[in-house]
């Protein structure tokens, strides 16, 4: 069996204090207290420890940090987009104005509206609401 | 919404269900890492900066774990980061990381404060987590990312100095 030192006794006596498994026998660790003043001296201290930590939780202040992450989460989705998607819209913004400017058939309403939902298109891709008002701009005098 | 659809929604970039993560634990966080910084202005920073790591890494995101326990070792990295560049510490006085109790209490909760604050970025931590937050052996291990038996030597050795620090108070403590 393992001679137990005075610390292996204090850390596997927190251990049993903290509801947890000390790795070594109860015996081992009452026999080596019953003989050792200084790991008894310890022991009643590290007990009143316990008692000045019982109870005690981490302040929880208020705290709002989502319209700042917001922010940078929304700033870096746009960087990470890069231009690709950009210059197909452009192209298809041009072939579309290349086939409405082709003489005589008039292509109807639909067709009209194909610029509305390629910008659309574009709002979703960026992920950015254009009818949400910016708190954070500020008019210039 | 709980966290598992949360991360999943997360995971196809809903941003609605990471602010509702962000929410959930943000306050915790700031706690844990005024525990680690002792400085308001920082741990925000740090947490701040955490979320922004957990949102580009969400798809990474590990299971088998809790989103807290994954997010916690980001927290981590952020306030060590931190600790090498910090801001001068604050009036110890104005920092507060223990929620106050009754008036009784309120003398012991100083002593302890300023006991913790005399310990090490690393001892006062474990000490947050296990105590404070009620954390066990095991979960300490995934927190910090060692061993349980360096939970144990780390927690020991982070007592016996806030012991040190608090003779005076526990000697009486042994006496009522």
């Amino acid at each position: 069996m393992k001679e137990l030192s005075c610390d292996d006794v204090l850390m596997a006596q927190m251990a049993v204090a903290d509801g947890e498994e000390p790795g070594f026998s109860k015996e081992q660790l009452i026999a080596h207290i019953a003989a050792c003043a200084n790991c008894y001296h310890e022991l009643k201290q590290s007990q009143a420890l316990d008692q000045v930590l019982a109870g005690h939780t981490i302040s929880e202040t208020r705290v709002d940090l989502w319209p700042a992450i917001e922010t940078r989460i929304a700033k870096d989705s746009r960087q990470s987009i890069g231009w690709k998607p950009f210059a197909l819209i452009g192209l298809l913004l041009v072939i579309y104005k290349l086939l409405e400017m082709l003489p005589a058939e008039d292509p109807g309403m639909a067709f009209k509206l194909v610029p509305l939902v390629i910008v659309a298109l574009l709002f979703v891709l960026i992920r950015e609401n254009p009818f949400r008002i910016n708190t954070e701009l500020v008019m210039e005098r | 919404m709980d966290d598992t659809e949360a991360i999943k929604k997360c995971q196809i970039g809903d941003r609605e269900a990471f602010r509702h993560l962000v929410e959930r634990y943000q306050k915790r966080a700031v706690g844990h890492a005024m525990a680690v910084l002792l400085n308001r202005d920082d741990a925000e920073d740090a947490v701040q900066e955490a979320f922004i790591d957990a949102y580009r890494a969400i798809g990474r995101f590990d299971t088998s774990r809790t989103f807290y326990e994954w997010f916690y070792v980001l927290l981590r990295n952020r306030c060590y980061k931190l600790t090498a560049k910090r801001r001068p510490t604050e009036n110890l006085d104005d920092v507060q990381l223990l929620a106050p109790q009754s008036a009784t209490h309120d003398e012991t909760r100083l002593a302890l404060e300023k006991a913790l604050h005399s310990l090490s970025h690393e001892e006062r931590e474990i000490v947050s987590l296990k105590y404070f937050s009620g954390l066990s052996y095991e979960e300490l291990a995934a927190y910090l990312q060692i061993p349980r038996g360096t939970v144990m030597s780390r927690l020991f050795y982070a007592r016996q100095r806030l012991q040190g620090k608090l003779r005076g108070m526990l000697i009486r403590e042994q006496e009522v």
